[in-house]
């Protein structure tokens, strides 16, 4: 186990600042397949089924399917763009400043010509704000888009990264930035995020409220939640642990210690249910297909006790 | 000719270093002169582009042909766009000297495009895409 890096209180505070009140509630996992989005989505769906409007985000950009889970075709597409610096060649002198100023050496000036884009560019624009002669213009490059869909009594947000892109976090934050515009409209945000603790999951649980944990039983299941754990530990988020596919039962006990470690708690365990199986081969949530299984059950407690914390 | 040799030292008894982006020193040999200028390679530790930046300071010290292992396809790039002759194929057994040696020998040819994208050069891109610099790039936004 890692020692556990200590953020500057100003981090934390602006990792949770928001700038409106609609509570966030994030969805994520350290493990893959553990079912992120099965939970995001009914527990989405069970709130909207309650009367709260419910936007549910699916900040998975390299494999977002919450809209698959849901049986619905995404709609209102929009791009996201980078802006990649292209040089007037009439106004660049050569005086090679851009060449220092880029952290991904990404330009290369030579003898007597303007800087050509060679390498890799993250559309940071240094090169841009260095310029003494504003010879650079913007050249957008497109590295993802981003849906809004409303169905099913919910509003579905999706961001989807263009393959061979590496944006992933540009993605999810402009996912977030629209669906945030919209954030009158909404009583309740849930972010379903990727797995892991990299920066796209960062970005996607930034401003969260309170977040679950998804996790399996297995060693895999259990070392991978101890890592998203210590994630929202060093961002200061709330949590509670979700556990799926709880079988044989008796053996959630490892689960529970890492969630006491690091003081929180399992909030709902979920069986292997078969309804869930078939609800996840029909595309519609066990909640709405099979509402009185064991697994919407839970979800229904589970939603209750998210409402309720969340005061919404 | 202004030669640059890639080395793992300050001077010709030096190792030759195969990479011509992550060489920690770059040797620019006068042919005729064999007068030897050892520029330390700032880009050697670099987390992303060094091919680029090592062919921009050569480009800035008037080099005009390089003598080394391998060159990645980006610095390909930036190579041709500066005229700078690349001959590939040192062997890292070799001394900056034994290097020039052979050189003037005409064991190298100059090559064009040798590392073209999607061909063997592939290899080297990835191997700098995997490390501190995919960090980089996927971590900004």
């Amino acid at each position: 186990m890692p020692a556990v890096k200590k953020l500057a209180p100003e981090i934390v505070a602006a990792f949770q600042r928001k700038k409106f009140t609609t509570p966030i509630l994030g969805v994520t996992s350290g493990k893959g397949g553990v079912g992120k989005t099965t939970v995001a989505v009914n527990l989405a769906c069970n709130l909207a089924d309650h009367g709260y409007k419910v936007a549910l985000i699916d900040a998975d950009v390299d494999a977002p399917n919450a809209a698959l889970l849901l049986g619905i075709a995404l709609e209102n597409p929009e791009p996201v763009s980078i802006g990649m610096p292209e040089v007037n060649t009439e106004r660049c002198t050569g005086c090679g400043l851009c060449i220092d100023a880029c952290r991904l050496n990404a330009l290369f000036l030579p003898k007597g010509g303007t800087p050509l884009l060679l390498g890799q560019c993250n559309g940071c624009e240094a090169c841009f704000l260095v310029c003494p002669e504003d010879a650079f213009t913007r050249k957008a490059r497109m590295v993802g888009s981003t849906y809004c869909t409303a169905s099913c009594g919910l509003t579905l947000f999706t961001g989807e990264l263009t393959p061979t892109a590496e944006e992933s976090a540009g993605v999810v934050k402009a996912l977030k930035a629209r669906a945030f515009r919209q954030a009158a409209e909404f009583d309740l945000f849930i972010v379903d995020t990727s797995p892991g603790t990299h920066c796209n999951v960062i970005f996607a649980l930034e401003g969260a409220d309170l977040v679950l944990a998804v996790t399996e039983l297995s060693p895999l299941g259990a070392h991978d939640l101890e890592l998203i754990l210590s994630l929202l530990d060093i961002f200061a988020i709330p949590s509670r642990v979700v556990v799926n596919r709880a079988e044989p039962p008796g053996t959630t006990e490892p689960i529970h210690a890492i969630a006491a470690l690091h003081h929180t708690r399992v909030q709902a365990t979920l069986p292997l249910d078969d309804s869930l199986v078939k609800s996840y081969v029909e595309a519609v949530p066990v909640i709405r297909m099979f509402p009185q299984s064991s697994c919407a059950l839970i979800f229904s407690e589970l939603a209750e006790a998210v409402a309720k914390e969340l005061a919404i | 000719m202004k030669l640059c040799i890639t080395a793992t030292g300050k001077d010709l008894s030096a190792r030759v270093d195969p990479r011509f982006g992550r060489a920690p020193y770059f040797l620019l040999v006068d042919t005729e002169t064999l007068h030897c200028e050892a520029v330390a390679n700032p880009a050697s530790a670099t987390g992303q582009g060094a091919g680029i930046k090592a062919a921009q300071i050569l480009t800035d010290r008037g080099v005009t042909a390089v003598l080394t292992g391998t060159v990645g396809p980006n610095a390909v790039e930036a190579l041709q766009a500066a005229g700078i002759k690349t001959y590939e194929g040192v062997d890292p057994g070799d001394t900056a000297q034994e290097a020039i040696d052979r050189f003037k020998q005409g064991t190298f040819s100059a090559s064009s495009a040798v590392s073209p994208r999607g061909g063997c050069g592939q290899g080297l891109g990835f191997g700098r895409k995997d490390g501190l610099g995919r960090g980089w790039g996927r971590c900004r936004p």
